[in-house]
């Protein structure tokens, strides 16, 4: 046994270990934070790159046989989708009426919406167009 | 360290990170909470494939893996424009 | 038409690493199945603007330090919402904020809303109608003019740089 193949044993367990932390942590997030939003802020963003981790983990065990490359394919699928998904979802509940969790303190999107169907209270002086002419 | 060992390390992980989905999947609030659980139970299940294959040493788990992503992804985004605009299409 | 080829030469690449193994048969084998492929929803690729082949290789050099740039950002997001997750009592003020940018094509503005996404506390949620703002989810607001700021000056540069 050579010195390569120890340091690659190494360095995949570390890939497999850290990515499969990362997904429970994630899923950890998904029970713990409190609304939606914050909810997906947690399997976007950790889930994703621990099972892109895992991925890179089986690429640098086995290297670029048939494997390793199906396993790029999928990491980078999940990469490339976890956020078009994210931003479906949240802009599907916003319209839906799912409100901010109880500490939220600014909502912008909240007050153009409303504006744009005309049966909300919020006042017409806080449109996003007066925050950029103060800015 | 031996692959019996990695496989059971990885299946005891990802059972505990499925816990959280399927209590979210039944005692979500909301109708998103619901599609986020799916979507991150897909997630670990791909991991979980993963593993299963590179233990295995067999090719065709990540097929499946590669398949219930593009599932997964799809399936998000057709639960969540229904329930945006009423019409998938 | 040169879109064809480059599309074709895409499409020869997404072949290979579906079948898996990467080699000059199975690239040619892609990219001729290719056209065939995109003449049904020859609505979606504009296929009337005209482009050159050097703009789109000179590009190649950015779009790698853009890439490598995100990677780094993405794993600073996951260990910032990580610690969130992990505090004993979660302590957080979110909400939502407007985001101005000054991406104009399609492509710039995905490629800013999906960079946003992955970096760290914040998550892109929809654009607004008149495509000059994006409705931004921070997990922990300290100072708004603050995250414009970052977006503004650290990422967009990338983004304009690599796909406008």
């Amino acid at each position: 046994m050579n010195n390569i193949t120890v340091i690659q044993d190494i360095l995949s367990n570390f890939f497999f270990f850290a990515g499969m932390f990362f997904v429970f942590l994630g899923m950890l997030g998904l029970y713990r934070l409190p609304d939606v939003y914050n909810r997906l802020h947690a399997t976007t963003k950790i889930g994703t790159l621990g099972a892109f981790g895992v991925m890179m983990g089986i690429v640098i065990k086995l290297g670029f046989g048939p494997m390793g490359i199906k396993a790029i394919t999928v990491g980078l699928f999940l990469l490339l989708t976890a956020p078009v998904a994210a931003h479906m979802i949240s802009r599907a509940a916003h319209r839906h009426g799912v409100g901010l969790c109880e500490e939220s303190t600014v909502d912008d999107y909240g007050k153009t919406y409303c504006l744009i169907n005309s049966s909300c209270p919020v006042k017409h002086e806080e449109t996003i167009e007066d925050e950029h002419d103060q800015m | 360290m031996n692959t019996l060992n990695l496989l059971d390390i990885a299946l005891v992980f990802m059972v505990l990170s499925i816990i959280p989905c399927i209590h979210r999947i039944i005692k979500g609030p909301t109708i998103p909470d619901r599609v986020i659980a799916v979507d991150a139970l897909a997630t670990v299940i791909v991991v979980m494939l993963g593993v299963y294959s590179f233990v295995q040493e067999s090719v065709f788990f990540m097929d499946v893996a590669l398949v219930l992503s593009i599932i997964a992804f799809v399936g998000t985004v057709t639960i969540s424009k229904y329930l945006d605009e009423g019409v998938v299409f | 038409m040169k879109r064809y080829v480059l599309y074709s030469i895409a499409l020869g690449f997404v072949w290979c690493f579906v079948h898996g193994v990467v080699s000059l048969s199975n690239f040619l084998i892609g990219a001729m199945i290719g056209p065939f492929l995109i003449r049904p929803f020859k609505e979606l690729y504009s296929l009337g603007e005209e482009i050159s082949y050097r703009e789109k290789l000179n590009r190649i050099p950015k779009q790698i330090h853009y890439f490598s740039i995100l990677i780094v950002e993405i794993v600073k997001a996951s260990i910032v919402v990580a610690k969130i997750v992990l505090q004993p009592k979660i302590d957080i003020r979110p909400g939502i904020i407007a985001v101005p940018i000054r991406a104009k094509t399609d492509v710039g503005i995905t490629a800013i809303a999906n960079t946003i996404t992955l970096t760290p506390g914040t998550l892109t949620i929809d654009v607004s109608d008149d495509r000059t703002a994006l409705y931004v989810h921070c997990i922990d607001i300290d100072n708004a003019k603050e995250i414009r700021d970052s977006i503004k000056d650290d990422l967009e540069e990338y983004v304009l740089e690599a796909f406008e």
